[in-house]
């Protein structure tokens, strides 16, 4: 392809790109059958910055209360407007292709029972989402707490296409996303 | 021996033609009893006491001339011959390594290096299938940096990308050259002969030759009426790879000077494989073409080339990355990920290539010396697809556009018959471009750069020595534009610089020997890239971030705010040859030591939500690289030779007493080889055994691998905190041995000549990987590969 530029000495401002694949803000929300939701965010003030991301505080959850686990992807760097602003829309679309797993310690949940499916697939996740292919996806699960306890909560997606299957493992693709909180339960 | 044969239709009437001249050497002094042979009318005769020569009865039409003496390189150039024509022929002392017949003509573009290495087209018709990068592996002194199979990047002497120049048909070659996984996009089949100047002395070509000049020279063009052409196909069984490149050329009747070429190559590759798994999305596909015209006489000429060269490349699908734990599993498994059985699908993540060159080229010869123009424009652009989210894995994550025009003029005086001057001027504007809609912030920003140059070089004969002194004045301006990582626009002007010198000998040393010598200072302004490179690059699975950028906002600086210092090298590079009567042995030391040197440093750990990395930043330091390249030729026996290279190099970081990564380990290699040119009715019999041992690379920096430094996230600690010297997430690999062979013939007809050959690499399936390939820390490198080409001329 030919393309031939106007002479001159100085460049252009080239068009600002959407970059609908940058996530710099995970929302993970806890919303139990009666009472406030807990909300904590983690947020990465550069995206492909040095600077590391930040987690606005521990997730406090009540001992023996089932919760619903909701995850919100978004693009801190786009203005809300902006169609690039939701990523969990994309991920949605493309839940074929994409998985969340979920490790956590000390045994703070007691339904799922263990320590979560990062190290070994075959573990219980409560999962209430699936793909087009009946696969789980991740974006919406369910969570039990046990006694009380401290531990931390680590969340992963891993970018999966034409690898992801019922037994594929956490070490399977590429990540999207992988981040640890602190859950504190009371 | 030579690998031109040219079959021209003569007119069979006029025979009253005749050719006389003299054969005299670099001082002038005639030399006695060379041999002169017209290939095509099975003439031949020898130079008598005063050098002259004497052919009559000639049909009118055009020769092939071929001049040979001991110890001095083999002369051929055509002639036309119309009546009586007289040449005076100067051949040049043979100080080329392994004494191959080089085309005189064909090295106008090289005619100030002292210490340089030529592929002949029979050295580049047996590596024929290769790419450019690869093919020149054969020279001591000369590696690749890859990127698994299909992308070689040629390293001289240790430095590659932005140090090395490469001239295409006498133009700079200018494409996204920064990146180590971008090869150069040349056909080799446009060659006939590819040089590499091994010093800084050809400063007629501008900045950045630091490390040397790869020179790719087409043959020149035909002048006389006639068609001739080749057809050459090429099989392989690694890769299952096809290749088939043809040519044609010719003259056009009744228009003498008048002379044309076309020429393409199509190339299709599947994945390669390792001696015992594949390498999945390792395949290439090729698409090049090129045609050129021109007119030639004794006084002046002119010429027209154009070329195409298209490439898609698949790069290895188990290298993509997400975060520094992909990146550990990635390295600690023993078959890479994706791996599937052979296909010849390309999928992501790959390249998509296209370099478009236009030259327009004129000489003329005055009283007052030979002028030279020439006006060159390049089109080039580079798509990079990954896997990415969002129905993005169609779009590229990179995709520029790079514009290149360049112009050159150059004034040659003969002052003298011992003193020549040669002086010019150089111009360049370019402009990088992104194509919109990648949906990522661009690694590399929009600009322009605007550069300019004057020349002077001056060539003494003075008793034995060739003596050369020249300095060059370049400027080069940039204005750019770009998004930083918070994907708002910077803009900005940077201005540059400098001056560059050289100066060289040659002498022979009694009878035997010769030696030439050369130092010289170049420098090379910074490539945008290296100054404001954001974010994370084709499987690279690290961050990049340029000069510029602020160590902890990583917002971009004013260039006039930072302490940096435009890269300079001192180069000392010396070359003695020695002939004994059966063994020529040549020995190539130097010391390259460039201040400033900017390069990827190993700077920290970084966060974002897809995990951890460990990130690079654009460094200044001083590099020390040291070595010697040393190649002989022993004649056993008239028909069996045996061929010894050795490739040595040391580099260091001499600011930091650190070692640099990526550096080429030493290699020694040993080729036997049988050649009978004549054995019954078969031509050009050879059969050839080639060892090579690439040694282990010892002088790496620390090893902190991608496990530890995980480890050390998890505790909470950054593992370069206190440490930032140079480190390699991987020990070097052991070194190898690989066993290679070949086996060649000719068959002549009348009209036509079919060369066919049959080699094998890697025949013990040795498996094995090579330090300087990008791969090595997921996969193991190419098992045995099998080749057969059929190469016809008419």
């Amino acid at each position: 392809m030919f393309v031939l530029f106007a002479f001159g000495c100085e460049v252009e401002a080239p068009i600002r790109e959407d970059v609908p694949e940058l996530i710099t803000q995970v929302t993970l929300t806890f919303t139990p059958a009666v009472g406030d939701p807990v909300v904590v965010t983690a947020t990465d003030p550069d995206g492909e910055g040095v600077q590391d991301v930040q987690v606005d505080g521990d997730i406090n959850l009540e001992a023996m209360k089932t919760y619903n686990l909701s995850l919100t992807l978004t693009n801190g760097l786009a203005a809300p407007s902006d169609p690039e602003y939701d990523v969990t829309e994309e991920v949605e679309e493309e839940g074929h292709e994409h998985l969340f797993y979920f490790s956590w310690t000390n045994d703070v949940f007691s339904d799922p029972s263990g320590d979560g499916n990062l190290d070994s697939r075959s573990d219980p996740i409560n999962y209430d989402d699936e793909d087009v292919n009946g696969l789980p996806l991740g974006l919406q699960t369910t969570w039990t707490t046990a006694a009380a306890a401290s531990g931390d909560f680590r969340v992963v997606l891993k970018h999966q296409p034409e690898l992801k299957s019922a037994t594929s493992e956490s070490t399977v693709g590429e990540t999207d996303l992988d981040i640890t909180f602190t859950v504190n339960v009371e | 021996m030579a690998g031109v044969f040219l079959f021209r239709h003569t007119c069979a009437q006029e025979c009253n033609g005749a050719f006389t001249g003299r054969v005299l050497d670099k001082g002038n002094q005639p030399l006695i009893g060379a041999a002169i042979m017209l290939s095509n009318s099975q003439k031949g005769t020898i130079t008598d006491a005063s050098g002259n020569f004497h052919f009559d009865r000639l049909c009118k039409g055009v020769y092939s001339v071929k001049v040979q003496y001991l110890g001095y390189e083999t002369l051929e150039f055509k002639i036309t011959v119309d009546g009586a024509v007289s040449r005076i022929l100067h051949l040049k002392e043979d100080i080329r390594q392994l004494q191959e017949v080089v085309v005189e003509d064909e090295l106008q573009h090289i005619e100030h290096a002292h210490n340089l290495a030529t592929l002949n087209a029979k050295q580049l018709a047996e590596s024929a299938g290769k790419s450019l990068g690869e093919s020149l592996k054969e020279i001591p002194g000369v590696n690749t940096i890859q990127t698994g199979p299909g992308i070689f990047k040629p390293v001289i002497h240790g430095v590659h990308s932005q140090r090395v120049l490469i001239l295409n048909h006498g133009i700079r070659q200018e494409g996204q050259q920064w990146g180590a996984e971008h090869a150069p996009e040349i056909d080799p089949f446009i060659a006939s002969d590819v040089s590499v100047i091994k010093d800084a002395s050809s400063i007629k070509y501008g900045t950045d030759a630091i490390g040397g000049v790869i020179v790719v020279n087409p043959a020149p063009l035909p002048e006389g009426a006639g068609i001739g052409g080749s057809l050459n196909m090429i099989g392989q069984s690694n890769g299952r790879s096809g290749t088939v490149s043809g040519m044609m050329e010719g003259g056009l009747k009744n228009l003498e000077g008048w002379g044309w070429r076309v020429q393409g190559t199509a190339k299709r590759s599947g994945d390669f494989h390792t001696p015992s798994y594949s390498l999945t999305n390792t395949g290439i596909k090729g698409l090049n073409f090129s045609a050129s015209a021109g007119y030639h006489n004794q006084r002046f000429g002119f010429e027209v080339f154009f070329s195409h060269f298209n490439s898609e490349l698949g790069i290895l699908k188990g290298t993509s990355i997400g975060n520094q734990n992909d990146l550990e599993e990635a390295m600690e498994r023993s078959i890479p990920l994706y791996t599937s059985s052979f296909s010849y699908t390309i999928g992501e993540p790959r390249q998509e290539v296209e370099h478009n060159l236009l030259k327009l080229s004129a000489h003329v010869k005055t009283k007052r010396g030979e002028i030279r123009l020439q006006y060159g424009f390049q089109n080039n652009q580079r798509k990079e697809f990954d896997l990415r989210i969002g129905d993005l894995s169609n779009t590229p994550e990179l995709n520029l556009l790079l514009n290149t025009h360049t112009i050159e003029a150059e004034w040659e005086t003969v002052r003298s018959e011992k003193w020549s001057v040669s002086t010019g001027a150089t111009g360049m504007f370019q402009q990088n471009r992104k194509v919109d809609g990648t949906q990522r912030v661009p690694f590399i920003p929009d600009f322009n750069n605007i550069s300019a140059g004057l020349f002077g070089v001056t060539k003494v004969y003075l008793n034995q020595w060739t003596i050369d002194v020249g300095a060059r004045y370049d400027y080069k301006y940039y204005s750019v534009a770009g998004y930083d990582y918070k994907n708002s626009l910077f803009q900005s002007t940077l201005q540059f610089n400098n001056v560059s010198a050289t100066a060289g000998a040659t002498v022979g040393i009694k009878q035997n020997g010769t030696l030439n010598l050369n130092i010289s200072s170049a420098w090379r302004p910074p490539h945008v890239a290296e100054l404001y490179s954001v974010g994370t690059h084709q499987s690279a699975a690290a961050n990049e971030y340029g000069f510029l950028l602020n160590d902890s906002t990583n917002e971009v600086h004013d260039i006039d705010d930072v302490s940096f210092k435009t890269e300079q090298a001192l180069k000392f590079v010396g070359t003695y040859q020695h002939r004994w009567t059966k063994f020529t042995l040549e020995m190539t030391p130097y010391v390259n030591y460039i201040y400033n040197y900017i390069y990827l440093r190993p700077t920290g750990i970084s966060q974002n939500v897809r995990g951890t990395y460990a990130y690079f930043r654009y460094t200044q330091t001083d590099a020390l690289f040291l070595g010697a390249d040393i190649s002989g030729v022993w004649r056993v026996h008239p028909f069996v030779k045996v061929t010894p290279k050795v490739s040595l190099l040391r580099a260091s970081d001499a600011r930091n007493d650190d070692y640099l990564v990526f550096i080429p380990s030493n290699w020694y290699e040993i080729a036997i080889r049988y050649d009978r040119p004549t054995l019954g009715t078969l031509k050009n019999f050879f059969i050839e055994s080639k060892t090579r041992y690439v040694s282990r690379q010892n002088r790496t920096p620390r090893v902190v691998t991608v496990k530890e430094i995980n480890d050390a996230m998890d505790e909470g600690s950054d593992p370069f905190e206190n440490d930032d010297s140079n480190f390699d997430f991987m020990e070097a690999p052991s070194g190898y041995v690989l066993w290679n062979a070949a086996a060649g013939v000719s068959i002549k007809g009348e009209k036509t000549q079919y060369d066919f050959r049959i080699g094998a690499e890697n025949i013990l399936n040795t498996t094995y990987r090579e330090y300087t390939n990008r791969f090595r820390y997921y996969a193991d490198d190419l098992g045995s590969n099998f080749i057969i080409s059929v190469k016809c001329i008419f």
